[in-house]
C-alpha cells in the first residue's frame, strides 16, 4: 500500500524526483522554480506543476565548477551541479527571480547551459517604495505574458483567483503544522517538519494539501511523538532544504520548534490578501508580505531624521520575538551558508537584536557539507548546555 | 613605489593625475564640508542620477568603496577588517564592505574619523546611498552600517535588463519610468531630510554635463583599440573613479577627460604604445588587486599591455537623448544604457544574457586581446560569479585563453604574487599558441 501522511513525506524526501516523473509521465509539465518569488499562483492556475528547485547535501559537487565558481553559495552550486547532472531532465521550463545576486545569476548561467525549453527571470525590486510595487506588478503581467505563450492557454483572472485560494489554503495548513510544533513536547519534530516541507517543495499544490491533512490528523493523534528537550529552539538563516543541520541539533538535546527560513515558516506565513485585481494582491504578498532580509525595509527616522538602531532593528527583527513568544523559544541558531551575502550581514543586528530581548543565540557558518555539519556539533553541543 | 617611478615600465598618462586629484580631494572636500555644518553623504555607485541629486543640492559626496581602495592602497585597511571580523561580520563578505564596517566602529568607538584614516578620513556622513544593482551589498552593507551610525539609508531601485525579459513590448519604458519614480522618490526623501527644496536648474545641467563627461570619457578608451595600445589599465584604474563616483562638477571632469583624449589619441597617432615593447595584449577582469598594483609592472616588463577591463566600469556606449527632454529621464536612460549596452549584441549572437560575459566576447574581439586575465575576488560574487562563463565562451566562441589569479580588492593576504608571476609566465605559451589558432580559425587577430 503506498504510504501516506508522514511516511509519505519521508520517501518523497528520499527521492524528489520519483514523484516528479510520474507527473511527468502523466502528462503534466513541469516547472522548476529558485528561492521564493517566483509567484506559484500563476503556474498553478495554468495547470503547471511549481516544483522548487533544491540541491542535495549529499552528492558532490563536480559539474558547477565548471559555470560557478566556489565563492557562489554552495546551495546554488548544488543547485546548478544537479542541473547540469541531469537530474532536473524531467523539468519543461524554469522560473528564477531576483532573490539575491548570485541566484539571479545562476538564472542566466541556466539559461546557457541548460537551455530549457521555458526560461523566465522575474526581476523582483529590492525595496517596497510605491514605484517598486508598481514596478513589480508590471513584471508580473510581463510573467503572465511568457506563461501564456509557454502553455497556449490564456491565464483568466478566475483562474488566477482559484490558484490563490488553494495557495492559501496550502498556507494555512503549513501554519496548522507549524502550531503543533507549540506544546512542550511538540508534536512534531524539526525533523519531520523539514521533510513535509520538502514534500511540498516537489508535490501540486492540491497533492501538497492534502499529504498535509494526512500528517496533520496523523501527528495529532499519534501517541509516540518527539520527547521533550530542555532546549526549545528556532533556526534562522539561509535555506535549510535537508534534514541534516536540524538532526544534528534534535540528536544532542534540543527540539527545534521554529524557523525562519526560505524552504519554512518564510514562504509560506503571509497569506495573498484579496485585492480587486489579483496581481495587486500578489505584488504586496511576495514584495512586501514576505520577510526576507533580500528586502530592504525603510529605516525608521526620529524627529531630528537621525536613524534610531534599535527601532530599526525592531522594524527588521520585531516578527522573530513574536515566534519567539509564541512557540516558547529559549535559543537561537543563527546559521548561515558561507558566501551568503544577503544573510551574512544580518549577523551582528540580528545577535544584537536577540541580546535586546535577552533571548540567546549561536551564529553557525556553513558549507552545505556533512562533514562541515560535524564539526558544528561542539559549539551546538556547548551552547545547548548555556541555554538548558 | 620609487622602484617602479626609477624603471617606469609602464608610460603613465600625464593627464591622468589631475582625474585622480579630483576624487583624492572629495575626502578634504567632504571634511571641510562637514565642519561647516554642511550635508555629507556616504554613497555607493548608482551609476549617476543620484550622484547628479546629490550635487544639485550641495551635499558632499563620498563613496567608501573608492575609499575601500584608498585603504587598501595605504596598507590601513587590516586593522578596519579587523574591526568588522570582532564585530562579527562574517570574513567571506565584500572586502570594502568589512572596511568600511570596521572603519565606522573605530569611529563610534573614538567619536572621531579614525587617526590613523588615510586622505584625512570620510567624515561623519549625514546620510546614506545605497543602490539597487550588481550586489547585495550595496544596500546589505549600509544597513548593517546602523550599528555604529544614525544616518538613514536610502536605497536608490534599479532594474536588472540586458536579458531575453528586457525585449518584451514596453519593458524598457517601464524600466525607465521606475529609475525617474525612484530618483524622484530620493529627491523627495532629500528634500525632507534637509529641509530645502533642490534647484531643478542647476540639477538639469548637472545631468547635462554628465552625459556629455560620459561620452567624451568612452572616447577616450575607444582610442586604446590602436595597436600598441597607448593607455594601460592602470591608467584606466586612475581616471575611471572621477567619472564612476562623480568626483566633482562634471563639466570640469569632461574638461580633464578631453585633455586625455588629446595626449592619448597624440600617442595613437604616433604609435607609441603604454609599454616600451607590446608583445600580448590583454583584458582584464573584474577589479584589481588595489594593494598589489606593481604586479602590472612586472607584467609589463615581460610585454604585456592592458589594454581593455570589465565593461562594468566603463561609461555607458553613447546613445543621443536629443528627443529626451525630462533631464530625469535623461540620466535615467544613461544609466539604462549603461545596464543595457551590449544587449542588442547578445541577443544578435543567441545569448540571453546581455551583461556580465557577452561584454567581454565584444571586447576581446574589437581590442584584439590574446587573453585576459579573471581575478576571482573571494569576497566578491558579483565580480567572480560570472567568470566561469567568461573564460569558457572566450574560449568556445573565440579562442581566447583566460588566466585565472585568485586575490582580493582589499586583503592582501588573498593574493599571491609570485604565484601570480609564475602562472603568468606560462600563461605566455598559451597566449600564443592560441593565436595560431585563431589565425586558422579566420578569426581577424
Ligand atoms: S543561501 Fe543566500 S546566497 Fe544562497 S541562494 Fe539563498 S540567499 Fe542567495
Ligand atoms: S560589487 Fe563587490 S566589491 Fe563592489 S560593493 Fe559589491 S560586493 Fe563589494
Amino acid at each position: 500500500m503506498a504510504e501516506t501522511g508522514l511516511n509519505r513525506a519521508k520517501e518523497i524526501c528520499q527521492d524528489r524526483a520519483v514523484s516528479a516523473r510520474e507527473l511527468k509521465a502523466g502528462g503534466r509539465k513541469i516547472i522548476g522554480y529558485l528561492d521564493i518569488f517566483p509567484v506559484l499562483e500563476m503556474m498553478t492556475a495554468l495547470d503547471l506543476v511549481p516544483y522548487r528547485l533544491l540541491g542535495d547535501i549529499n552528492e558532490p559537487i563536480t559539474r558547477a565548477d565548471t559555470c560557478l565558481p566556489t565563492v557562489v553559495c554552495p546551495f546554488l552550486r548544488s543547485v546548478m551541479d544537479l542541473g547540469l547532472k541531469g537530474k532536473y531532465d524531467f523539468l519543461d521550463g524554469v522560473v528564477m527571480a531576483h532573490g539575491c545576486e548570485v541566484s539571479e545569476k545562476t538564472a542566466h548561467i541556466w539559461r546557457i547551459y541548460l537551455d530549457p525549453p521555458y526560461a523566465h527571470f522575474l526581476d523582483t525590486p529590492h525595496t517596497t517604495h510605491p514605484s517598486a510595487r508598481q514596478q513589480f506588478k508590471a513584471l508580473l503581467k510581463y510573467f503572465k505574458e511568457t506563461l501564456e505563450v509557454f502553455t497556449g492557454k490564456e491565464l483568466s483572472t478566475e483562474k488566477l483567483r482559484e490558484a490563490i485560494r488553494i495557495h492559501n489554503r496550502q498556507r494555512a495548513l503549513v501554519r496548522e503544522l507549524y502550531h503543533l510544533r507549540k506544546p512542550d513536547p511538540p508534536l512534531v519534530s524539526g525533523v519531520e517538519t523539514v521533510q513535509v516541507l520538502i514534500a511540498l517543495a516537489s508535490l501540486p499544490v492540491a497533492e501538497g494539501n492534502e499529504l498535509l491533512r494526512q500528517v496533520i490528523g496523523e501527528v495529532k493523534q499519534r501517541k509516540n511523538g518527539p520527547p521533550g528537550k530542555p532546549a526549545r529552539l528556532m533556526v534562522w538563516g539561509s535555506i535549510i532544504d535537508n534534514t541534516a543541520l536540524i538532526d544534528l541539533m534534535e540528536s544532542i538535546g534540543a527540539n527545534v520548534v521554529m524557523d525562519d527560513t526560505s524552504l519554512g515558516s518564510r514562504a509560506y506565513f503571509p497569506p495573498v490578501e484579496p485585492t480587486d485585481d489579483p496581481l495587486d494582491g500578489l505584488a504586496h504578498r511576495y514584495l512586501v508580505a514576505l520577510n526576507s532580509p533580500r528586502t530592504f525595509r525603510e529605516t525608521i527616522l526620529n524627529k531630528i531624521n537621525k536613524k534610531d538602531y534599535l527601532t530599526d532593528l525592531e522594524n527588521r527583527f520585531g516578527y522573530l520575538k513574536d515566534y519567539a513568544r509564541e512557540w516558547s523559544v529559549n535559543g537561537v541558531i543563527l546559521q548561515v551558508l558561507r558566501y551568503c551575502d544577503i544573510h551574512g550581514y544580518e549577523v551582528p543586528g540580528l545577535s544584537d537584536y536577540l541580546d535586546h530581548i535577552g533571548l540567546p543565540g549561536i551564529y553557525l557558518e556553513h558549507d552545505y557539507g556533512k562533514a562541515a555539519l560535524a564539526q558544528l556539533r561542539t559549539r551546538v553541543q556547548a551552547f545547548l548546555e548555556i541555554i538548558g | 613605489m620609487a622602484e617602479e617611478k626609477k624603471k617606469r615600465v609602464i608610460n603613465r598618462l600625464k593627464t591622468m593625475y589631475p582625474l585622480r586629484a579630483l576624487v583624492d580631494g572629495t575626502y578634504e572636500k567632504a571634511i571641510a564640508a562637514s565642519r561647516e555644518g554642511k550635508p555629507v553623504a556616504w554613497c555607493m555607485v548608482n551609476w549617476w542620477g543620484g550622484d547628479a541629486i546629490l550635487r544639485a543640492m550641495d551635499v558632499a559626496a563620498i563613496y567608501p568603496e573608492d575609499y575601500g581602495a584608498v585603504c587598501a592602497a595605504f596598507g590601513a585597511a587590516p586593522a578596519y577588517l579587523a574591526s568588522a571580523d570582532a564585530d562579527g561580520f562574517p570574513t567571506h563578505m565584500c572586502g570594502y564592505a568589512r572596511n568600511c564596517l570596521g572603519y565606522a566602529a573605530q569611529m563610534k568607538e573614538s567619536g572621531d574619523i579614525p587617526p590613523e584614516a588615510p586622505m584625512g578620513g570620510m567624515p561623519r556622513p549625514t546620510l546614506l546611498l545605497g543602490s539597487g544593482y550588481f550586489c547585495d551589498t550595496r544596500y546589505k552593507w549600509f544597513q548593517s552600517l546602523g550599528r555604529y551610525l544614525d544616518a538613514p539609508v536610502w536605497v536608490l531601485e534599479m532594474p536588472h535588463p540586458g536579458v531575453k525579459e528586457s525585449r518584451l513590448k514596453g519593458a524598457r519604458e517601464h524600466d525607465i519610468s521606475f529609475l525617474v519614480a525612484e530618483l524622484e522618490g530620493f529627491i523627495s526623501f532629500l528634500e525632507r531630510l534637509l529641509g530645502r527644496k533642490v534647484d531643478r536648474d542647476r540639477l538639469t545641467e548637472i545631468i547635462d554635463d554628465t552625459i556629455e563627461m560620459n561620452r567624451v570619457w568612452h572616447e577616450v578608451n575607444e582610442l586604446r583599440r590602436a595597436k600598441p595600445c597607448p593607455m594601460h589599465s592602470r591608467d584606466f584604474w586612475s581616471s575611471m573613479p572621477a567619472a564612476l563616483y562623480m568626483a566633482a562638477d562634471p563639466r570640469v571632469t569632461a574638461g580633464l577627460y578631453r585633455e586625455m583624449y588629446d595626449e592619448v589619441k597624440s600617442m595613437a597617432d604616433s604609435h607609441l604604445g603604454a609599454i616600451p615593447e607590446e608583445k600580448y595584449r590583454l583584458a582584464f577582469a573584474e577589479l584589481p588587486p588595489w594593494h598589489s598594483l606593481g604586479f602590472f609592472n612586472q607584467l609589463a616588463e615581460r610585454g604585456w599591455n592592458f589594454v581593455v577591463e570589465s565593461w562594468a566600469y566603463h561609461p555607458p556606449k553613447p546613445i543621443d537623448l536629443t528627443r529626451v527632454t525630462n533631464p530625469l529621464e535623461r540620466i535615467a536612460s544613461l544609466t539604462y544604457q549603461y545596464f543595457t549596452g551590449y544587449f542588442e549584441d547578445a541577443f544578435a549572437t543567441g545569448d540571453w544574457w546581455g551583461y556580465f560575459a557577452h561584454p567581454y566576447l565584444e571586447l576581446a574581439r574589437e581590442y584584439r586581446c590574446d587573453g585576459i586575465m579573471l581575478h576571482p575576488l573571494l569576497t566578491c560574487r558579483t565580480a567572480t560569479n560570472h567568470l566561469m562563463v567568461v573564460q569558457d565562451q572566450l574560449m568556445k566562441k573565440l579562442k581566447v585563453p583566460s588566466l585565472i589569479i585568485e586575490g582580493d580588492i582589499v586583503d592582501l593576504n588573498l593574493f599571491d604574487p609570485a604565484d601570480a608571476l609564475r602562472k603568468a609566465e606560462t600563461f605566455e605559451e598559451t597566449m600564443s599558441h592560441y593565436r595560431k589558432v585563431r589565425q586558422a580559425a579566420g578569426l581577424a587577430w
